[in-house]
């Protein structure tokens, strides 16, 4: 069984437009075990319900940004092994070096294509 | 499911007019001087998701604007840059851009850059930031490994802490999720006296004003029914116990049971958490309670047969409103649908910049409502019919067929609206659409105006919305052009220099007011006069009210503006805008104050769809009569008639005089009558407040009726609005009374032959 089809993936972007297009990305590299979550807390609930692999999220998100989002996942126990991948449209250094600390897998630079997208997500878990 | 990129990509292009939506309300609020960090953060992240999502699909026109315009904002966010009102206006106009380059990139338009260029300009002027070249990040990914073998390689949820214990990083953001809280409502004692019954009352209809509020469960006291032999078909035995769960408060509960004041035993006490009993959180419980409902079909003691509890959830979930209550069968006088019309929750408090938790909404195509929305339309008629078929029949209006199709009624009503809501948008794009407009014809006459809008929740039509935007938009260009004067004029005259332009919208009688005023010089009527003359749609000799001379602005070719100025005077007059009102079944007036401004009103149907009429014989013809046009009805008698003048007459009521029409003759369906007496008459309202009192044959019935356009097939009939079928399958005309009225020939005694204007 490839890795692709056991993967559990959380898109988390506040943008519908942007959670289709990942999703949909992602189904096109065989990813089918994909949910999503309009905001950081509902992705928070969400995990708690059932957990993933990774989380996929937008940085820029209103409420509880994405880094906000990773530093939550870290605190707690049973999502803290959980693989990060941030998208942002703006790679700051500042905002790298905070998802640095904080333990974020991989980041993503908005805009993005599919390959790209897959390149950031192997380079976590590995050949798909 | 055809491309899935396409649909993205449509639903992209939606997705867009909502930033757009609320990048115009986080300016607005940085306009009227609110700094916040959320509002400002409101504002960049729209064009920041805009240009996210535009990247996505390869528009690099549009990101590279939206590029820009994200820079400077994030100048501002940072604090960098403090925005005065010449920047805000700048940032409204590239949103403005904004929207245009999202609408360019959905139709496949290109827009040339020199429409771009010098506003871009402006912007790196005014913020002053170049674009900064983004550094070369070295992150080396941080490899996951997992194990997919028996765990999966999945964390393990059991031991997940409450998410409220979460640290979490510097702002305080609450993650618990909201707390279920205790239900809003009221639990009532209710134990009719038999004088309720003895007076007409019907517990059934309380019963079912209250399940408008909110889930109703009844349960029913028959302890007191006596046996058979004992019991007196007079007196009333029951009592009920009722729980209404509603965000009402307990005035609007009071209300409901106003008319049986003193006939009953009334004890409403609000619930509190601890009286909270779970029969509403678990649904099996209150299969009992339809055991508790005795079925006894003679009155007065015969008990509602309600289902209970109602079920109202699913419908609370599609209208945030709570249900209109004029669906409460005809005992009703027409005084408390005027005042339960007013209750309706009109224009809501005007939402802040604050995001608001998205609700949980589907995309439609608009064809498949407008389907449904034909469907329910049928099924209206086919109601009607059904229900005259029964009445014909002659079967007892107690009989199982006579209750269920009472219950059918109220469904279909339920339905009707429900389906309506769906077509209901709030007129708040329209309004920013407009303000747009006011930014740009402010500034092509160089005068400075503000528009302010109020009631931009109020729910529309959206076919309403949609054929309102022409109207609007040449009425409130005539406004900046003509109504507003220059600032030199404004200062000369005390004013300040920024003249207002106001926009409200409004419920009122069952209808959309919408008022556009200004703060400007007014009509000059002495001018309008004289150009009537001109233009020969006077004489020189006619003695006009002010009114009159108002409404000389919708006559056709009429324009004041003595030199055709670049922005109205295109050729479409006030007649236009008026037309097109009317097409929607709204009127508009024009009210003014000399040196204070100028009013335009709108009034308009809440639907297009349906309409709630009186049914009216006259001439032995079958018309429908919009019934939020009429005030009262009554007949006439000899006192309340007087002559006026060799042909007319005038109908006194309570001390004022109110013309008296025809129906019939105004129709051209018979000569006027030798008398009226004992007539029946329609007391017709209007915007304006005049009235006039329409003598009809009889009336037949009052009931909702489907609209059928008549302009399609005829043009515009005068005096008539449109058509529709009744119950019986016979087509009757639905009456525009305002256009009738203004029309009408006023003849009602035998001189002349009438002169038809319709027939």
């Amino acid at each position: 069984m490839a890795l692709r089809d056991q993967l559990r993936v959380l898109v988390v972007d506040d943008m519908s437009t942007s959670r289709g297009l990942i999703t949909n990305a992602l189904d096109s590299f065989g990813i089918r075990n994909v949910t999503s979550a309009s905001d950081g807390p509902t992705a928070l609930q969400k995990l708690a319900q059932s957990p993933v692999h990774l989380v996929i999220s937008d940085y820029n998100m209103p409420g509880m940004d994405g880094l906000q989002l990773l530093h939550s996942l870290r605190s707690n126990a049973p999502t803290r092994g959980v693989g990060f991948l941030l998208i942002t449209g703006r790679a700051d250094r500042e905002i790298i070096d905070l998802g640095k600390k904080l333990g974020m897998n991989n980041f993503l630079k908005k805009p993005f294509d599919a390959p790209k997208l897959r390149a950031s997500i192997e380079a976590i878990v590995g050949k798909l | 499911m055809s491309d899935p990129m396409a649909e993205i990509r449509a639903s992209f292009f939606i997705e867009c007019e909502e930033l757009l939506e609320s990048l115009q309300d986080g300016l607005i609020s940085m306009e009227n001087g609110d700094t916040d960090s959320e509002t400002i953060n409101v504002v960049f992240r729209a064009v920041h998701s805009i240009k996210g999502g535009a990247g996505a699909f390869g528009l690099d026109d549009l990101v590279k604007f939206a590029h820009r315009f994200e820079t400077a904002m994030d100048e501002v966010r940072a604090g960098r840059f403090t925005p005065d009102s010449d920047a805000i206006r700048l940032f409204f106009c590239c949103a403005d851009l904004l929207g245009d380059l999202v609408r360019a990139a959905r139709d496949d338009i290109t827009i040339p850059h020199n429409t771009t260029a010098p506003v871009l300009n402006e912007l790196d002027r005014l913020v002053g930031c170049e674009d900064d070249v983004e550094e070369e990040l070295d992150f080396t990914p941080a490899i996951l490994s997992l194990d997919m073998g028996d765990t999966q390689g999945l964390p393990d949820i059991t031991g997940l802490p409450p998410l409220s214990d979460a640290p979490i990083l510097e702002t305080d953001v609450s993650v618990t999720a909201p707390l279920p809280s205790a239900p809003k409502g009221f639990s009532i004692h209710f134990k009719p006296e038999t004088s309720l019954y003895a007076s007409g009352n019907e517990p059934l209809y309380l019963l079912r004003a209250l399940r408008d509020l909110g889930d109703l469960v009844v349960t029913c006291n028959t302890q007191r029914v006596p046996t058979l032999n004992t019991l007196d078909p007079d007196d009333g035995y029951l009592s009920w116990h009722l729980k209404v769960l509603t965000e009402e408060p307990i005035e609007v509960v009071r209300e409901v049971f106003e008319f049986v004041d003193g006939l009953c035993a009334l004890d409403i006490t609000p619930l509190s958490a601890s009286s909270y009993d779970p029969i509403f959180s678990d649904s099996t419980d209150q299969v009992d309670l339809q055991t508790t409902l005795i079925d006894v079909s003679e009155p007065p003691v015969a008990p509602p047969q309600i289902e209970a509890p109602v079920e109202n959830a699913a419908q609370e979930a599609v209208q945030p409103e709570p249900p209109q209550k004029d669906d409460i069968p005809p005992t009703e006088t027409p005084e408390i649908t005027q005042d339960t019309q007013k209750k309706q929750p009109s224009a809501p408090a005007k939402t802040t910049s604050t995001p608001t938790q998205p609700r949980a909404t589907v995309r439609v195509d608009l064809e498949r409502v407008d389907r449904l929305v034909n469907l329910v339309g049928e099924l209206v008629i086919n109601q009607a019919m059904l229900s005259q078929s029964v009445a014909e029949a002659g079967l007892p209006p107690n009989s199982p067929v006579s209750t269920g199709l009472e219950e059918f009624l109220q469904l279909t009503r339920d339905i009707q609206e429900s389906v309506m809501m769906i077509r209901a948008q709030p007129i708040k794009s329209l309004f920013q659409r407009m303000g747009r407009i006011v930014r740009e014809s402010s500034a092509s006459v160089g005068k400075q105006v503000r528009l302010h809008t109020l009631g931009e929740n109020t729910e529309v039509d959206k076919t309403v919305i949609e054929r309102l935007a022409d109207p609007l938009t040449h009425m409130i260009r005539n406004a900046v052009d003509h109504g507003l004067e220059s600032p030199e004029k404004r200062e000369a005259a005390g004013k300040t220099c920024e003249g207002s332009v106001t926009m409200t919208a409004q419920h009122r009688s069952g209808r959309i007011l919408i008022e556009i005023s200004d703060d400007g010089a007014g009509i000059n009527r002495a001018r309008v006069r004289e150009k009537a003359i001109e233009k020969n749609l006077i004489t020189e000799e006619m003695q006009l009210s002010d009114s009159d001379i108002d409404s000389l602005l919708f006559m056709p070719g009429f324009s004041t503006a003595s030199e055709i100025s670049n922005l109205s005077g295109r050729g479409v007059g006030m007649d236009v805008v008026k037309s097109s009102i009317q097409s929607l079944g709204g009127r508009i007036t024009i009210s003014s104050v000399e040196g204070k401004g100028t009013t335009f009103s709108i009034s308009l149907p809440l639907t297009l769809a349906v309409l709630d009429g009186m049914v009216v014989r006259v001439g032995g013809e079958t018309l429908v009569v919009p019934l939020n046009a009429i005030l009262e009805t009554l007949t006439l008698t000899d006192d309340d008639l007087k002559a006026l003048g060799p042909e007319t007459h005038v109908v006194q009521i309570r001390g004022g005089f109110v013309p008296l029409l025809d129906l019939g003759a105004e129709l051209g369906y018979r000569s006027p009558q030798d008398s009226y007496v004992g007539r029946t008459v329609l007391l017709i309202g209007q915007e304006d407040g005049n009235r006039a009192a329409l003598a009809v044959d009889a009336i037949e019935d009052q009931r909702q009726v489907v609209i059928k356009g008549l302009e399609g097939s005829y043009g515009r009939v005068p005096g008539i609005a449109a058509a529709t079928i009744l119950g019986d399958g016979q087509i009757a005309l639905i009456l525009d009374p305002t256009d009738l009225v203004s029309q009408a020939t006023g003849k009602t005694k035998k001189r002349n032959a009438p002169v038809p204007i319709a027939g």
